[in-house]
């Protein structure tokens, strides 16, 4: 165990060694791969908090039904009645002309326009919250609502973050895609690399081979490079980002203030660092060993 | 200690190395294998430290038969034996010190431990004074002298050395075979190929001597 142990050490601290010795070299390939991990990072961290955004939105979507102005009260009874036997219908909530005028008399300071009118223009109305929020049940919901008597429109409100929400599907698709495909060309970029040092440690590794040592023995270098190669990448991907992300933030308030707003962008999480390191240095280990497996053990003739 | 048996060797797609050839070597002997180049003392060389396995008959290394053995465990076998090869195969991005520090490490040996036998070695062969220097700055017969270091450096009970004396000028030719005769004894077994003619007293040795892959005469002087 303790042997093990010092093998390990060993291993790690010759890589340190020659990452010490061939500083620039290290600090290209890691930048080049924190460059290639920032990439779908900053797309997960802009998807991540606009979804948040219509996450909280989304509650308040809902569908208005409004009556007729020539309708009686029996009809509203019977509307409440079909309503509350739907299914599709999670909630609502009947708001009548007369506390409609109120509320908007309240809201708003144009009393005297309000004030001068002969007779409530204003409808009675129910608003809707459905128990499906998908685009399908909501048309149907819709259908079903337009043919009640005394229903004179049905207007869906938030239809925008229906569309919102697909268009942020559709982004989160495009950056699970970027980020499978940025994976290749990671294990392409550490493959590489790790191939082009096994070709100059290429007399140490025949020589090594020759006096007794395992193939593990010398596999385990080119291993831990392969798996520091990452993880370094990978603190560099997400400086990359933080980085990015703050200065998006800074000419986002300026844009948001004039929504009185209150919007930015997030900062990754600790999970979100520890799932990108881990995700880099296993990549990292992989393509290292790939590369480690594919040129080093040829069988001596 | 080492038993050849009917041993054939034949690399795929040439002719056979080595044909037939028995002979056994005791603990603490010293033994030269002689014979043209291509004759097979090369070949002979690496079957006996694993490094090939025969294609006929059997090679018992310590009796372990070496074609039975896992592959997983001929490393293990290596590390039994002090190799000095015919190119040296000195690392030349690294100075004498940490040359001769790998097959330490390849025995997870470092530290404290590993600096003391190191400078044994090199002490050994004459060359305490250069630990800091790079091998491509020694000259022929150094190089040579810190490839007997690394050899020897994991204190291995067999010494196999390749043509160590082939491109050197008699003076250090006979330096390095008194270095070889030191180690013998104190108990190392120790292998040496060359295509010399043996000049001098080197004849109170076993002989073993190869003719186009066939044995023709194992010599023991009195």
């Amino acid at each position: 165990m303790k042997n093990w142990l010092a093998q390990h050490a060993q291993a790690l601290s010759l890589v340190l060694r020659r990452f010490k010795k061939n500083k620039f070299n290290t600090l290209l390939i890691c930048l080049a791969i924190g460059v290639t991990l920032a990439l779908p990072s900053i797309l997960y961290a802009v998807l991540d908090s606009v979804s948040g955004l219509t996450n909280s939105v989304k509650s308040e979507s809902q569908i208005s039904v409004f009556l007729s102005l020539n309708h009686d009260d029996a009809a509203i009874e019977t509307i409440k009645a079909a309503l509350d036997k739907n299914s599709a219908i999670k909630h609502f909530k009947f708001v009548s002309k007369e506390d409609a005028l109120s509320q908007l008399q309240a809201a708003d300071n144009n009393n005297d326009v309000l004030n001068s009118l002969e007779r409530n223009p204003l409808p009675d109305a129910f608003f809707i919250e459905p128990s499906k929020l998908d685009a399908e049940s909501i048309e149907n919901l819709k259908g079903n609502l337009n043919k009640i008597d005394g229903v004179d429109s049905v207007i869906v409100d938030g239809t925008w973050i229906k569309r919102l929400n697909y268009l942020l599907l559709l982004g989160q698709k495009a950056m699970f895609i970027i980020a499978g495909l940025l994976a290749f060309a990671l294990v392409a970029v550490i493959g590489n690399t790790i191939r082009m040092q096994i070709l100059t440690q290429h007399a140490e590794i025949e020589l090594s081979h020759l006096i007794g040592a395992t193939k593990s023995f010398i596999r385990r270098p080119f291993l831990y490079a392969g798996a520091l190669y990452g993880l370094i990448g990978a603190l560099f991907a997400l400086l990359i980002t933080c980085a990015v992300i703050l200065l998006f933030n800074q000419s986002l308030a300026p844009l948001v203030a004039e929504y009185q707003a209150n919007f930015s962008l997030n900062l990754p999480d600790l999970v979100t660092c520890v799932i990108i390191c881990l995700v880099s240095l296993s990549i990292g280990l992989a393509s290292a060993y790939l590369a480690v497996s594919k040129s080093m053990f040829k069988p001596i003739q | 200690m080492i038993t050849f048996d009917q041993v054939t060797k034949r690399y795929p797609g040439s002719h056979e190395a080595l044909t037939n050839v028995s002979f056994s070597i005791e603990r603490g002997e010293m033994v030269y294998v002689t014979g043209h180049s291509g004759a097979g003392k090369s070949t002979l060389l690496k079957l006996i430290a694993t490094i090939e396995r025969p294609t006929n008959g059997t090679v018992l290394i310590n009796n372990q038969n070496v074609s039975k053995l896992k592959e997983s465990t001929l490393p293990f076998m290596r590390r039994q034996f002090g190799m000095v090869f015919q190119d040296h195969k000195l690392l030349y991005d690294r100075n004498c010190y940490h040359n001769v520090a790998l097959p330490l490490a390849i025995n997870g040996i470092t530290g404290q431990e590993a600096g003391k036998r190191i400078r044994a070695a090199l002490d050994k062969v004459g060359l305490l004074n250069k630990e800091k220097v790079m091998p491509i700055t020694l000259s022929g017969g150094e190089q040579q002298r810190l490839a007997i270091a690394r050899a020897v450096v994991s204190r291995p009970s067999i010494l196999i050395a390749d043509e160590p004396t082939g491109n050197l000028d008699r003076n250090y030719a006979e330096d390095i075979i008194a270095l070889f005769k030191a180690f013998q004894q104190v108990g190392v077994t120790v292998i040496i190929a060359t295509h010399d003619a043996l000049g001098n007293a080197n004849h109170q040795n076993k002989v073993l001597h190869l003719n186009q892959g066939r044995l023709t005469n194992v010599e023991v002087a009195l």
